[in-house]
């Protein structure tokens, strides 16, 4: 097996790296960067703590082979701020509508709903329920999510 | 996970010429959304040791209007599919099929063409595409060809293709003026429900409501994935009666058995392959 040079930009920086190309992204991304707001659950694409953001879409880290990332653009929860370093609204309003308990769903939760907002502002609540759909959640039921992003929904229309 | 050495194809030549060279020890990835499974599980054969990435060929990705014609590449993502208005207006039975799949994050990887390779009998693209009566363009080496969906396949998870053959481009032609489409599927959260079953189907009345056209799939029914002719004909030429979607339904569920064998799991089916085909037929065809 062949190492490879992997380079991506992560949360705006660039690494390069030589590793294994039998690693996945989300490995990289908590070993060797250290991004470690990326969580694991069940490593086979169906609840969604691993998601990131890749080129600007919502994807499973654990189904990305690093060797594929090469040349992306990875946004991490760890890559989400505010202005001025203060927390970004979807954050706020996960505090405000207590939707965090365990909080290991949330780090990919917070990013499939900050694709949704990216693309679409003033989302339909079948919208965010769609966008989150890939994202299980074992303790809060959901409510508290949905109403969380509508709340950030408004946040991020306030401050434009 | 396993071990291998990894290339990423610069383009679809530098692809099609690594895969002849590896002579079958190169495997494919696009969306890794099944093959990764495959790793993880250490199910890549023994012969295999190359993976080769072509998520990045921006040649495989497109959706064309030729005409009549609608040419989509391998690499197209389910996410771009259930995005297109192209194919919304020429063949909303594949929109609607790739809009179902998985979810957000599953769709914004996963591929066309991934999912006809792997051919699981569930696979949502392959009835829609059936109904569709799609054209496969492949190439291995130097040479393409051509093969018509409903002959590629040979069981479940098995294609009559190639190790070192790309899937370049799944065409079909647009449906009629007035043809209607549908497909549908038992919605699936719990991951524990692995008998999913889905149904693709096109339907065209003339204005007595005389059916011109009629086709119909279903996928995780019959060992091969195929259209269900005999239930077709109950209706070409004629006026639909209501009893007949619960008949044609009935059609399909004798030759699932005929072709699958009785199984444990026939008793679950039979009653659903039923009712999915009636409420399917239900909602394309105008009866009397
Ligand atoms: C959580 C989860 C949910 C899913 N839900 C659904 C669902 O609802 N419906 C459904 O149908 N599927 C579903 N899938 C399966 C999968 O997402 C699809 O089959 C997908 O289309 C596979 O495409 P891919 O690009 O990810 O394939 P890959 O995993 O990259 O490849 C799959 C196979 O195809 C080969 N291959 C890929 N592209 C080509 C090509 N151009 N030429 C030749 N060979 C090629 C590969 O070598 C490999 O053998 C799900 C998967 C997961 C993990
Ligand atoms: S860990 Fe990736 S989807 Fe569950
Ligand atoms: S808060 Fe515990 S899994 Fe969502």
């Amino acid at each position: 097996m062949k190492k490879i040079r992997v380079s991506l930009r992560v949360n705006g920086r660039i690494f390069t790296l030589e590793t294994d190309p039998n690693r996945r992204l989300i490995d990289v991304l908590r070993e060797d960067l250290n991004f470690t707001g990326v969580k694991e659950g069940c490593g086979i694409g169906e609840c969604g703590a691993c998601t990131v953001l890749m080129n600007g879409k919502p994807v499973n880290s654990c189904l990305v082979l690093i060797g594929q990332a090469e040349g992306s653009e990875v946004v991490t929860i760890e890559g989400l701020k505010g202005k001025n370093g203060e927390l970004h609204p979807l954050q706020e309003a996960f505090i405000e509508a207590g939707a965090v308990q365990c909080g290991y769903c949330i780090p990919g939760m917070i990013l499939s709903a900050e694709a949704l907002l990216q693309n679409n502002p003033h989302p339909t609540e079948d919208l965010i329920k769609e966008a989150i759909s890939g994202n299980l959640c074992r303790c809060t039921g959901y409510r508290q999510i949905i109403d969380a992003v509508k709340i950030a929904s408004k946040k991020i229309a306030r401050k434009e | 996970m396993q071990e291998f050495d990894f290339v990423k194809a610069k383009s679809l030549d530098h692809a099609c010429t690594m895969l002849a060279g590896k002579r079958g020890r190169a495997k494919v990835i696009a969306g890794g959304t099944d093959l990764m499974i495959g790793l993880r599980n250490h199910r890549l054969s023994e012969e295999v040791d190359t993976i080769m990435d072509i998520s990045g060929v921006g040649e495989l990705a497109y959706i064309r209007e030729e005409g009549e014609l609608i040419r989509i590449g391998a690499g197209t993502t389910h996410a771009e599919l259930a995005l297109s208005s192209i194919l919304w207006e020429a063949a909303p039975v594949l929109s609607m099929a790739a809009k179902s799949i998985g979810s957000p994050q599953i769709r914004n990887r996963g591929t066309i063409g991934g999912n006809i390779i792997t051919s699981a009998p569930c696979a949502d693209t392959v009835p829609a595409l059936l109904v569709l009566d799609a054209a496969l363009l492949l190439r291995r080496g130097e040479s393409v060809r051509q093969v018509q969906i409903a002959d590629f396949f040979e069981g479940p998870y098995r294609v009559k293709a190639a190790e070192d053959e790309l899937l370049l481009e799944i065409s079909f032609r647009r449906l009629r003026d007035g043809a209607k489409s549908l497909f549908d599927k038992l919605t699936r959260r719990n991951a524990l429900a692995k008998a999913r079953m889905n149904i693709a189907v096109i339907a065209l009345q003339d204005k007595n409501k005389v059916v011109k056209d009629l086709r119909i799939s279903l996928g995780s029914t019959t060992p091969i994935p195929c259209r269900f002719t005999d239930a077709e004909r109950l209706f070409l030429g004629k006026v639909p009666r209501r009893e007949d979607f619960l008949k044609a339904g009935q059609i399909i569920s004798s030759e699932m058995v005929e072709k699958s064998g009785y199984r444990w799991s026939t008793d679950y089916k039979k009653p659903v392959v039923e009712a999915l085909t009636a409420a399917a037929l239900k909602r394309v065809l105008k009866a009397e």
